[in-house]
């Protein structure tokens, strides 16, 4: 059956809402149009645009056999988790469907003397941590929306969080995959043992924004939670000088567990929002937690303590129990949150610069923001280099949200240009991949695509993110080439 | 003269065109001689070589210092060493960001010793260090030493250190990939489909990779026991701890005896090696942790500083290699924490059963063993086949790294790839669709 965008009937549809129904049964297919609202988009509001249907698999096969018939039908799909994300990776394409994998949600294996966590997609990020706790393990990577955010999208992101620097991303704690290929293939990458042989394929598939494949198994790593953990809180004058201290830290042999800053903007905002209780009147905020054995921690103190006022700190607090690192960290994670007191809506970018480069990128965005006219809120995970501009504007004024984006992209352009890059963790997505070809261009691009060429060479899989334009593929076999279903409905060209 | 030997002239001086006799035995794959030896000096020298093999369809083996050219199947043909040697700058330090942008031609050795000056490392150590074994030949294979152990932070392998990277497809366009920051998501991962790679893909010219600071101190506390069980609950315990050393190593008793007759120290059967590397103050406290645990289990050990415990590390790390003419067999391999006695049992069964000399090194933080096998040929094929099986069983990986021709004829070394080999196969025809980069040598035949 061809597809046919110019002769749409509605009979298509319900067919193949029949034929999803068949592999799913009933309660495994959404295709009402309010039911279908709530997939519309992901956390990225401000782009919608409705599936056709969404399916609810409970199995890999089901996933399977749901791909297998999009590729007979040409239908493009799209893979979602909670639907958290921040790039618009989770939104649909025309005239295609949305896999959500949150029925699948168990954690099918915790095997604690071989550090290793076994989980379905659809399994939220902090509950890996909470199923090994007891034990004395937690499962590293940490991003602010953990509670809800699954696994899925973490692989498909390379998610981050605020510990990134010390503990890394999560392509550096995922050992094996279970993933269904674009044709329906099921195939293991990796394992539970360290060294597979062959092209680590699981490594080239975490971060891959859903282009791939959809994983259906998780393998992951988990650690020894840290003896001793101590939080500091230091305000300073200037965000330069927190720039320094920062770098004054990793000068003297320390790898902190976590370095965030925060300019004044947001410490206003959080302190309204949440009651935090920064400085009201401080330029910036650096947030430093150390962890580790007892003894490293404690000989660290004094020495981050120096480093603290030698860069001019005003005020150091350090957190003297749970409850008072909590504290000192609400406010951090409460940052995006807390925008809606002093904007009716913001805009965060996610862009990475090195360390050093802070003082001098904060100088530019500042220039930018006036120029705009817009206030750019900044949060900074320093200690990775991963930049959050929070852009303040207001949707209800006419041509806000186009001189919103105008600015974020300058500000990707300004991270490039410092010898960064446009994503650290939210992805490119629908978002940004205009701005891909700042950091690559033709060849480098090309060479991409030979990797989605291997795995989709069809284009169906979350089609339409990451790279600017859609691109075709040298067949294996020489197949007479088939018409992409973007091509045809005018969204991309041929090469 | 074959046409493409006249095209290599018009870009290569003569001297970096090499073809006499001796050379070309020098510098042979499992036996077999290239035609041609050539050492570019630059990026732009090296692409244009590949873009003469791809015209002409040779086959192209990669080469940085030569001490891992073993590794991989037998290549099904060599027309061109290429040997990036030359490639050996290193590009920039970025001191206040702990990164480094290098050519890859560049010995290990003297990469360290340059960042060294600003007091930071790459903290890998793979063995062949002093054999001048090059950055991108660690990349291209993926080697590793004890401090692998991901202990507290993300040490790992160079696969968790490598950011970015500058690369020459078989066509010859030079393309990049990954990042120079610590942390990126844009774009597809190409450090890690490459690193490890064997060359198959692309030749990878530069690097940027992530650095750390010098410890302040490092100390090692070595143990023996006359027991596996003993040995294997004390790991457990420290695994279980606050403790997190660098690395942890489990000896077993025939390369126990040889390095400690070598450091000329007394030691008992099953050897266990504690690294920790931190403050002053923390490394001794840790080890007297350690030393408790370990009383706790029966034994009480010494502590190794400075050059001896350099000397006892260096011993771990080369004692597969310390004779390269020889016919053993080196073997990688990779089981599940738990599982890595059985692997000790089996090959102390396997010694008993065929009267070969095996040695082993487990690094077992992480279920990695290092294992060289000895003696005579036919008893060595069959103890690899019977290995090969057990570690399949436990859904372990195998990866022979060194063995005569006649049981790399036998016995692929890299076992069975299973489900994910038609990926690896459609990436390698995308990226080299004429084969010319080290055709036959990684899995699946690739």
């Amino acid at each position: 059956m061809t597809l046919n965008t110019t002769t749409k009937s509605q009979n298509w549809k319900e067919n193949f809402s029949d034929r999803l129904i068949e592999i799913l049964g009933k309660d495994g297919v959404i295709s009402s149009p309010d039911e279908l609202i709530a997939y519309e988009c992901d956390a990225l509001t401000v782009y919608s645009i409705q599936p056709i249907s969404v399916v609810l698999p409970r199995t890999a096969k089901e996933v399977s056999e749901v791909i297998k018939l999009c590729n007979k039908e040409n239908i493009p799909f799209v893979p979602r988790g909670a639907g958290t994300g921040l790039s618009g990776g989770a939104l649909p394409t025309e005239e295609g469907i949305v896999i959500s994998l949150s029925r699948m949600n168990k954690i099918l294996e915790v095997d604690i003397d071989n550090q290793r966590v076994v989980v379905e997609p659809g399994v939220a990020n902090l509950w890996v941590s909470n199923a090994v706790e007891s034990s004395g393990y937690y499962y590293a990577p940490d991003p602010s929306s953990q509670s809800v955010c699954t696994i899925g999208g973490n692989v498909a992101e390379n998610s981050g969080g605020v510990h990134c620097l010390k503990y890394g991303v999560t392509t550096n704690h995922i050992l094996g995959l279970e993933v269904v290929l674009p044709d329906g293939e099921i195939v293991e990458f990796g394992g539970k043992a360290l060294e597979s042989p062959g092209y680590d394929l699981v490594g080239l598939f975490v971060g891959s924004e859903g282009l791939l494949g959809i994983v259906t198994k998780v393998i992951l790593r988990v650690i020894r939670k840290p003896e001793d953990i101590k939080t500091f809180i230091a305000d300073f004058e200037r965000v330069e000088e927190a720039g320094a201290a920062v770098a004054g830290i990793t000068a003297k042999g320390i790898i902190p567990a976590g370095l965030e800053i925060m300019d004044t903007l947001c410490i206003q905002a959080v302190n309204e929002a949440v009651q935090a209780g920064y400085p009201q009147d401080a330029g910036s905020i650096l947030l430093v937690e150390l962890d580790g054995p007892f003894d490293e921690v404690e000989a660290q103190v004094p020495i981050v303590m120096e480093v603290l006022k030698e860069n001019r700190a005003k005020t150091v607090r350090v957190a003297k129990d749970i409850e008072e690192r909590a504290l000192f960290w609400k406010g951090r994670k409460s940052a995006f949150a807390a925008m809606g007191r002093v904007s009716k809506d913001y805009y965060v970018q996610d862009g990475v610069i090195p360390r050093s480069k802070l003082p001098e990128v904060l100088g530019e965005i500042n220039k930018l923001s006036a120029r705009y006219g817009l206030r750019v809120a900044n949060v900074f995970h320093a200690g990775d280099g991963n930049l959050h501009p929070l852009i303040l504007y207001d949707s209800s004024k006419d041509g806000d949200f186009k001189r919103t984006e105008e600015l974020a992209g300058n500000i990707l352009k300004i991270c490039v240009e410092a010898g960064g890059s446009i994503t650290g963790e939210h992805g490119i997505g629908y978002d940004k991949k205009h701005y891909t070809s700042l950091m690559f261009d033709e060849d480098d691009l090309d060479t991409m695509n030979l990797i989605r060429c291997s795995f989709d060479p069809k284009g169906l899989c979350n089609p339409g993110k990451v790279f600017p334009t859609p691109r075709t593929c040298v067949e294996q076999g020489r197949q007479p080439y088939r018409v992409n279903p973007l091509q045809k409905a005018g969204l991309g060209e041929l090469f | 003269m074959p046409a493409y030997i006249k095209e290599l002239t018009n870009i290569l001086d003569s001297n970096q065109i090499l073809s006499d006799t001796q050379t070309l035995q020098q510098y042979s794959i499992d036996g077999k001689n290239p035609k041609l030896v050539l050492l570019p000096n630059t990026i732009e020298e090296t692409s244009e070589i590949l873009k003469i093999a791809n015209l002409h369809n040779l086959a192209i083996v990669p080469r940085g210092g030569g001490t891992k050219i073993g590794f991989g199947n037998e290549p099904n043909s060599v027309d061109i060493v290429l040997c990036i040697k030359n490639l050996n700058r290193l590009i920039n330090h970025d001191v206040d960001d702990l990164i480094a942008t290098t050519q890859c031609g560049i010995k290990l050795k003297e990469f360290q010793k340059i960042i060294k000056e600003k007091n930071q490392t790459l903290p890998i150590d793979p063995p062949h260090i002093e054999r001048g074994a090059t950055i991108g030949g660690i990349i291209a294979t993926n080697d590793s030493g004890p401090k692998r152990l991901r202990s507290g932070t993300t040490h790992g392998t160079l696969r968790e250190l490598f950011l970015g990277l500058k690369v020459i497809r078989p066509d010859g366009r030079i393309v990049k990939g990954g990042s120079k920051v610590v942390k990126s998501v844009a774009g597809y991962d190409l450090p890690k489909l490459f690193i490890g790679s064997l060359g198959t893909l692309g030749i990878i010219v530069e690097a940027t990779l992530r650095l750390f600071p010098i410890p302040e101190f490092s100390q090692t506390y070595l143990v023996s026991f006359q027991r596996l069980e003993a040995a294997y609950k004390t790991i457990l315990s420290i695994l279980n701890s606050s403790l997190i050393p660098t690395c942890i190593e489990m000896i077993n008793p025939n390369l126990s005896h040889i390095i400690s007759n070598k450091l000329n120290i007394k030691s008992g059967e099953y050897l266990l090696a504690i690294r920790m590397e931190n403050v002053v103050k923390a490394v001794k406290s840790q080890t007297s942790k350690l030393k408790e645990i370990c009383l706790d289990k029966g034994s009480e050990g010494i502590i190794l500083e400075d050059n001896l415990e350099d000397k006892f590390w260096h011993e771990v790390r080369e004692f597969p290699w310390s004779n390269p003419e020889n016919e053993s067999v080196v073997c990688k391999v990779s089981v599940l924490i738990t599982d890595v006695p059985k692997v000790f049992w089996k090959l102390e069964d396997l010694a008993n059963k065929s009267g070969l000399e095996i040695l082993t090194s487990a690094r077992a933080g992480n279920g990695v063993l290092m294992i060289a096998f000895d003696g005579d040929i036919a008893k060595l094929t069959e103890a690899i086949i019977s290995m090969r099986s057990f570690v399949d069983s436990l859904k372990g990986n195998m990866v022979i790294q060194k063995a005569p021709s006649i049981i790399k004829s036998k016995i692929d070394v890299w076992g069975d790839i299973g489900s994910p080999l038609s990926i690896m196969k459609k990436l390698k025809y995308q990226f080299d669709p004429n084969r010319i980069l080290n055709p036959g040598r990684y899995v699946g035949g690739i």
